[in-house]
C-alpha cells in the first residue's frame, strides 16, 4: 500500500506543472483586471512551437538539450506575443475581454493544430527532457521519489511560485499591477499608465501559458497532437478563482487538483467497484464543490476584473 | 464600429484558416461518391486513420470502379451537419460519419434525405433502410493481445488504458482481459479509462500511474493510446502491444510495441459500394471480424523474436483460426468481464 502511495504523490508534482505555470500566468493577467480565456489557445500554440524545434532539429529522434530549452524559449516568447495580441483587442480596442478570449482560444487552438500538420504532420513524439534525481536527496525514502526525482522544468515552476509571490506583492509593479486591476481610476490618477500596466502582466501571463503548454509537449506527454491540451487552459483559469488570486494558495488549488486526477486513476486501477464515470468527474466536481462553498472570492476578487478602462469616461 | 469589426475578425478568423478537408479525385458524372467525416485527423494513428486508409484501400482494390472520396476533418457533431448537407447536395453516394457521436445527426439526415446512404459506427443497431451501421467485434483482437501480454509479463501485473467503456473499446478491453485469463489467470489487470477518446496526455498519465504500480505490459485503445504507449517507451523495461499498426511504425512503437491489430474498413467500405450499387442503401449492420477480413494483425520483426516464442506464435495462430472458424461463438462471454473483479 505504501508503494501505491508513493507512487500517486510522486506523480502529483510533475502533473501539476502545466496547470501551475498557466494559473500564475492567469493570475497576473486578472490581477491586472483582464480576464483572458483564451489560455488554452495559448497553450496550444506553445505546445506546438515547443515540440516542433526538437523535432525538426531530430526528426523525432535523440537531439541536444539546447533544442529542448529553445523549445521553451521559443513557446514562452510565442506565448508573450499571444498577450500582447490580447493586449492589443482588449486594452487598446477595448473589446469584450470574455468573447475576445473564446476568440483567442479558437485561434490558438486551431493556429497549432493547422501549422502541426503543415510542418509535422500526424501525431509525432520527440525525446523530450528526462527526469533528474537530485544525489543523496533522492535516495531518501519516500520523499526521494515524491519531490526529488522530476524533470528541471517541475522544479523551476515551484521555484516560480514564491517568486510570482514576491513580485506580486513586494515590488513596485506589483503593487501597480494590483491597482489596476482593483481601481484602475486611482492608480491612473496616482501616475500609473493602466493601459501599459496591463499590457505588461498580458505579456507575463502569455509568456507563461505559452511554457505551461511547452511543458506538455516536450516534458509530460513528449508529444504533440491537436488535441492535447483538452481543457486544461479552461482549468488553469477556474484554479485562479479556486486559489484567490494568490500564488501560493492557487500551488494548492493545482496540487489537489492533480491529486484528484491520480487518486481517481489508481481509483479505477485498483479494480474498486465504482463507476469510472464518476470516478473521471472527481477533479472536476471538487474544484466546483470547492468554488461554491468559499466566500472569501467576494473580498479578494480583483474589482476592476473584466472592465476595459477608459480614461476619458468617468464611471 | 472599430470595436465591433476586431470582434468579427476574432471571432471568423479560425474558421477561415481551422476549415480543412481534402479530396482524392475529380469529380465526374458516372462516379461513385463517398465522403468521410470524422472528429480527429485522418492521420492520427488511430481511430480516423484507420477509416481513411481503408477507403483509399479499397478505392484501391476496386481500381475497375471511379469513385470520388473527399473527408472533413475535425468535425464535432453539432458542426457535422452543415458539411454532411453540402455533401449530400453535391451528390455524394454515401456519407460514411465515422463514430458513434454522430447517430443522432445521422439519422436525422437519412430521413430527410432517403436516397442518400448513409453508415456511421460503431454500432451493432440496424439503422433506417438507407443508414448502414458497422461494429468491430474487437474483442478478438482484444483476445490476442492479451495472450501475448499474459504470456510474456514478468511482474504479473497488466496494465489497460481504456478511453470510455462503451463500443468497440469495451470490447476490445474485455477481450484482452479474457486473453490475458486465458494463458496467466494469476496476472493483475489495471483497468482505468479517462474518459476521452483523445485526450493523449491524460492517457500518458494514467499509463504512468500503472507503471509505477508495476505493470510491465501495457495496452490501450482509441486514437490517445499513442499517449499512454509514449510513456510506456520512458520505461525500460515495460512493453506494449497495440490496437493499431501504425503504432508498429512510431519511434516508440518499434521500440515496444511487441505487435498490433488494426480494423480493416476496406473491406467494410467494399462491401458498402458494392450493395449500393446493388440498390440496398441501408437497413443492416456489417461486422467486422477475423473471419471476413475485418481485422489485421501483424508482429514488430525487430521484436518478435524476443518476444513471442513459437509456442506463442502458434497459440496466436490457432486463436486466429478459430476465430475464423466460428465468429459468433469463440467470445459470447466478453461483456461478462467485470473489473472490480480482478
Amino acid at each position: 500500500m505504501l508503494d501505491i502511495i508513493t507512487n500517486m504523490l510522486s506523480m502529483c508534482i510533475p502533473f501539476s506543472v502545466a496547470l501551475l505555470l498557466a494559473s500564475i500566468g492567469e493570475m497576473f493577467n486578472q490581477r491586472a483586471g483582464v480576464f483572458n480565456l483564451g489560455c488554452e489557445g495559448v497553450m496550444a500554440m506553445g505546445a506546438f512551437v515547443g515540440m516542433l524545434i526538437p523535432f525538426l532539429a531530430g526528426h523525432g529522434g535523440p537531439v541536444s538539450e539546447w533544442y529542448n530549452v529553445l523549445g521553451f524559449v521559443a513557446a514562452a516568447l510565442l506565448g508573450a506575443l499571444f498577450g500582447l495580441f490580447f493586449g492589443l483587442i482588449t486594452v487598446t480596442f477595448r473589446a469584450p475581454q470574455g468573447i475576445a478570449g473564446i476568440g483567442l482560444q479558437m485561434f490558438g487552438v486551431g493556429t497549432a493544430g493547422t501549422l502541426f500538420r503543415h510542418f509535422v504532420g500526424g501525431t509525432q513524439s520527440i525525446p523530450g527532457i528526462p527526469d533528474i534525481e537530485i544525489p543523496l536527496l533522492s535516495k531518501i525514502p519516500f520523499l526521494g521519489d515524491v519531490f526529488f526525482s522530476h524533470n528541471i522544468m517541475a522544479y523551476l515552476a515551484y521555484i516560480l511560485v514564491p517568486v510570482a509571490w514576491y513580485v506580486l506583492f513586494k515590488t513596485y509593479w506589483g503593487l501597480k499591477v494590483r491597482a489596476v486591476g482593483t481601481n484602475p481610476r486611482a492608480a491612473d490618477s496616482m501616475g500609473i499608465n493602466v493601459s501599459r500596466t496591463r499590457y505588461e502582466a498580458l505579456i507575463v501571463g502569455g509568456a507563461l501559458a505559452g511554457l505551461a503548454g511547452a511543458y506538455l509537449s516536450i516534458a509530460q506527454a513528449k508529444m504533440f497532437s491537436d488535441s492535447l491540451i483538452s481543457g486544461r487552459g479552461f482549468i488553469a483559469v477556474a484554479l485562479v478563482y479556486f486559489g484567490h488570486w494568490h500564488p501560493v494558495q492557487i500551488m494548492g488549488g493545482a496540487l489537489l487538483f492533480t491529486f484528484a486526477q491520480t487518486f481517481q486513476t489508481i481509483v479505477q486501477s485498483m479494480g474498486i467497484s465504482f463507476p469510472y464515470e464518476l470516478a473521471v468527474m472527481l477533479p472536476y466536481v471538487l474544484v466546483i464543490v470547492v468554488l461554491s462553498f468559499t466566500s472569501r472570492n467576494q473580498i479578494t476578487a480583483p474589482t476592476a476584473l473584466g472592465k476595459p478602462f477608459n480614461r476619458e469616461i468617468r464611471t | 464600429m472599430k470595436k465591433l469589426l476586431v470582434l468579427a475578425l476574432v471571432l471568423i478568423l479560425p474558421f477561415m484558416i481551422f476549415a480543412q478537408g481534402g479530396s482524392e479525385t475529380a469529380a465526374d458524372d458516372d462516379t461513385f461518391r463517398i465522403a468521410l467525416i470524422v472528429e480527429n485527423t485522418i492521420d492520427d494513428k488511430g481511430w480516423c486513420q484507420s477509416m481513411h486508409d481503408g477507403i483509399t484501400q479499397a478505392i484501391a482494390e476496386m481500381g475497375d470502379k471511379n469513385i470520388e472520396y473527399s473527408y472533413s476533418e475535425k468535425m464535432l457533431p453539432v458542426d457535422a451537419g452543415s458539411i454532411a448537407r453540402q455533401y449530400v447536395a453535391q451528390g455524394y453516394d454515401l456519407i460514411i460519419a465515422h463514430g458513434a457521436q454522430y447517430k443522432n445527426l445521422v439519422l436525422e439526415m437519412a430521413e430527410e434525405y432517403p436516397d442518400v446512404s448513409f453508415a456511421f459506427g460503431t454500432s451493432s443497431e440496424i439503422g433506417p433502410a438507407n443508414v448502414f451501421t458497422y461494429m468491430p467485434e474487437s474483442e478478438e483482437t482484444g483476445y490476442i493481445n492479451g495472450i501475448i501480454a499474459g504470456t510474456d509479463t514478468t511482474s504479473d501485473i497488466i496494465g489497460l488504458v481504456g478511453p470510455v467503456d462503451s463500443g468497440d473499446a469495451a470490447r476490445y478491453n474485455r477481450g484482452f482481459v479474457l486473453g490475458v485469463q486465458s494463458v496467466n489467470p494469476d496476472a493483475k489487470i489495471l483497468v482505468a479509462h479517462t474518459g476521452s477518446f483523445s485526450d493523449y496526455v491524460k492517457a500518458s498519465e494514467v499509463a504512468t500511474s500503472q507503471l509505477g504500480n508495476g505493470a510491465d505490459m501495457l495496452t490501450g485503445s482509441s486514437q490517445q493510446a499513442i499517449g499512454a504507449l509514449r510513456a510506456t517507451a520512458e520505461s525500460p523495461t515495460a512493453m506494449w502491444v497495440g490496437q493499431d499498426l501504425a503504432q508498429l511504425t512510431t519511434e516508440e512503437g518499434k521500440a515496444k510495441c511487441i505487435a498490433a491489430s488494426a480494423y480493416n474498413y476496406a473491406a467494410v467500405v467494399k462491401e458498402l459500394v458494392t450493395k449500393i450499387e446493388a440498390g440496398t442503401l441501408g437497413g443492416e449492420c456489417i461486422p467486422m471480424n477475423f473471419a471476413n477480413g475485418g481485422f489485421v494483425f501483424d508482429y514488430n520483426a525487430d521484436l518478435k523474436a524476443d518476444w513471442v516464442s513459437p509456442e506463442l506464435e502458434t497459440m496466436i495462430n490457432d486463436t486466429i483460426a478459430s476465430f475464423q472458424a466460428d465468429p459468433d461463438g469463440t467470445l459470447a462471454n466478453w461483456a461478462d468481464v467485470d473489473y472490480s473483479t480482478l
